[in-house]
């Protein structure tokens, strides 16, 4: 099985005065192609900082970071962004849509940077929409939808573009049970049905019980990973 | 960018009261800019566009002294002077509440000759038209003492036409009864040059000067200056030192310089304008700055957390900081567009307004220009500082400002 997520000694440093903070000590961390993994720990441990790094939004200050075949240190900056438009799905707890947009404007985003026609876009849209069923929403404003639908809509935007790994930062954080669950059983649909590897940060051990594998994370190391292995 | 115009839409409608303030700020502040480089534009023609060669003799001491009717055969003897006429300014209203307009009396033999370069006569009596006019407008300024010409603009505002008499009431020159003057319209004129107020009323100085002679008010007539053509060959600096010379030992001494430097004059009375209008419109121009940057500083703020979603979907910094880079241009273009249409469409009214004050207003197309190329200026630089700042956003640094 070949490996989704590669990362070997990556340390993470912040400097604060002449005071230096290692979130990220020299951390081997490895998720292979199709694992629903979930990523457990306290807070500040790090959680954050490994998923924006795997998913180019940050860089390590030292490792080698290789996600979906590329080596990440060897890309630009401008050469990331356009790579995680095709590889990576984001999710987080606060939702993060547009709130100006709608629903269905919102999923559209990321599929404006494709060279899809409009009709295209929209037809994609749709079906993305669809998926997390919210079909009949898509022209309400994140406003005007429930906590559990603006991250389904959210699901929806990571999914549109056909991303290899869906990267989801505390996706329930924000949710009560129930939408907590259904958002939950959604992001399992998309591993078990559609192959999308998943990486999920969250202090939630009901996500901990549905994941393949669990990654406990502490003061930038990893503890304790536990589930099937590779 | 497709992306960007639905984005840059809705962003602009979410905030549409600071979006609507901003555009009515830029609105008139271009409108202003335009009205305001408009008022030095039209000065600087009127004073450089006199390409007659045209005199004023006025009086050494002040405008307000007259100088004696005697000094005009003397004046025409001149070498180089070709011709000869009074102009006194009348001061007198129709209706009291409306826009004042200039009455001059003047040389009724002479006076269509000599501003024939500055005036057409439209229309003479009986509805005569076109070549035959300016003969028939004479004729009848010869015939009719109290024979007057009006401008095409007087004419409409008043509905006089000619045959109509019109009464005209006297600031200075009142009479002993406080009646209104009366004056016969025998032509209407159509200004030749952009300067020359279509508002004005000529008429016949002999009828001033007989009137007011019988009337007992005045014994020694004079004029407030002379208007002096000049031949075309004629050196206007010699003949105003010839003329000026004439007169040196009184009993009044003369001022003769062009029309041109006659009317910047006025201009000077004004205080130096054009410097004046400069630091207005320089003014204004930093003051609608100040509040687009505010706005855009402000969208820049607001945006941090959405930057670095887009970011995460995988927009380029480029691409993001365009966005708000487009916001600023939208709003400076809307309101520009706006404020610069406004100021070229009401071209027409303004000139109205301002009336004799600034005759033959006009919006130079450069002028047009100009205000577009401020636009787009203030809109780049109150838009470019944020938008690089949005682009340099670390998408990590971005997303935790959003929680
Ligand atoms: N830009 C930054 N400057 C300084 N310190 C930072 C910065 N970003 C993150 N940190 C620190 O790095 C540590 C790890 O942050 P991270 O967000 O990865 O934690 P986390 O495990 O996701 O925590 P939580 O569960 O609270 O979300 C924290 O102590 C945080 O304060
Ligand atoms: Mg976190």
């Amino acid at each position: 099985m070949n490996a989704m997520i590669e990362m070997q000694g990556v340390s993470k440093r912040y400097s604060r005065g002449n005071e230096t903070l290692t979130v990220l000590d020299s951390l081997d961390f490895q998720v292979d192609a199709g694992d629903f993994v979930a990523l457990m720990g306290p807070s500040g441990s790090g959680k954050s900082t490994i998923l924006n790094i795997a998913g180019g939004l940050d860089r390590p200050d030292s490792g080698r970071v290789s996600v979906a075949g590329s080596d990440l240190g060897a890309m630009s900056s401008s050469a990331l962004a356009p790579w995680r438009s095709m590889h990576i799905g984001f999710v987080f707890q606060s939702f993060n849509l547009m709130p100006v947009l709608t629903a269905l404007e919102n999923v559209m985003l990321p599929l404006l940077l494709t060279p899809l026609r409009s009709s295209e876009r929209k037809k994609q849209a749709e079906f993305a929409l669809d998926v997390v069923g919210l079909s009949d929403r898509m022209t309400h404003r994140p406003k005007q939808l429930s906590g559990g639908q603006e991250q389904r809509v959210a699901i929806a935007r990571a999914i549109a573009t056909d991303p290899d790994l869906i990267l989801a930062d505390e996706p329930t954080g924000d949710l009560d049970r129930e939408s907590a669950t259904s958002v939950m059983e959604l992001l399992q649909r998309l591993n078990k049905e559609m192959g999308k590897t998943l990486v999920v940060v969250t202090h939630d051990p009901m996500v901990g019980e549905l994941a393949q594998r669990t990654a406990h994370l502490d003061k930038g190391l990893l503890v304790d990973v536990t589930g099937e292995g590779p | 960018m497709r992306s960007s115009r639905v984005l840059v839409r809705k962003h602009l409608l979410q905030h549409w009261v600071r979006s609507g303030l901003t555009v009515a700020a830029i609105t008139l502040a271009m409108f202003l800019l335009c009205s305001v480089i408009s008022i030095v534009t039209t000065l600087d023609r009127a004073v450089n566009s006199e390409a007659t060669q045209r005199l004023v003799v006025q009086s050494a001491v002040s405008l307000f002294v007259n100088l004696p009717l005697g000094y005009q055969e003397k004046i025409v003897a001149v070498p180089g002077v070709e011709d000869v006429t009074v102009f006194q300014w009348f001061g007198g209203y129709f209706k009291e509440d409306e826009q004042p307009f200039a009455q001059f009396a003047v040389d009724h033999e002479n006076f269509l000759h000599m501003y024939a370069k500055d005036m057409r006569v439209a229309e003479g009596p009986r509805g005569v038209t076109g070549d035959s006019a300016l003969e028939a407008v004479q004729a009848a300024m010869n015939a009719d003492r109290r024979a007057a010409i009006i401008g095409p603009d007087l004419a409409r505002e008043n509905n006089w036409k000619v045959g109509d008499t019109v009464p005209i009431i006297a600031k200075i020159f009142t009479k002993q009864d406080r009646s209104a003057w009366e004056f016969d319209i025998v032509g209407i004129y159509e200004p030749l040059k952009s300067n020359f107020d279509p508002r004005q009323m000529f008429f016949r100085f002999d009828y001033l000067r007989e009137t007011l002679e019988a009337e007992g008010m005045v014994d020694d007539m004079g004029t407030g200056v002379y208007m002096v053509n000049l031949e075309a060959t004629a050196d206007p600096g010699l003949v105003s030192q010839a003329i000026d010379g004439l007169f040196e030992n009184g009993p009044q001494r003369t001022k003769t310089a062009t029309e041109a430097v006659f009317q910047s004059f006025f201009i000077a009375m004004l205080g130096n304008v054009p410097a004046f209008m400069g630091a207005i419109g320089g003014a204004i121009v930093f003051a609608v700055l100040f509040s687009v940057v505010n706005t855009m500083l402000m969208a820049g703020r607001q945006r941090r957390g959405e930057a670095g979603i887009l970011k995460a979907l995988g927009f380029s910094n480029a691409c993001v900081a365009r966005l708000l880079l487009y916001e600023s241009l939208v709003l400076c273009l809307t309101g520009g567009a706006l404020g610069i249409g406004i100021a070229a469409l009401f071209e027409e009214p303004v000139r109205w307004a301002v009336g004799g004050a600034l005759p033959g207003y006009t919006v130079e197309p450069s002028t047009l220009l100009l205000a577009v190329g401020v636009t787009l200026v203030v809109g780049v630089v109150a838009g470019i500082g944020p938008a690089l700042g949005l682009g340099r956003l670390q998408p990590a640094d971005a997303l935790r400002s959003e929680a």
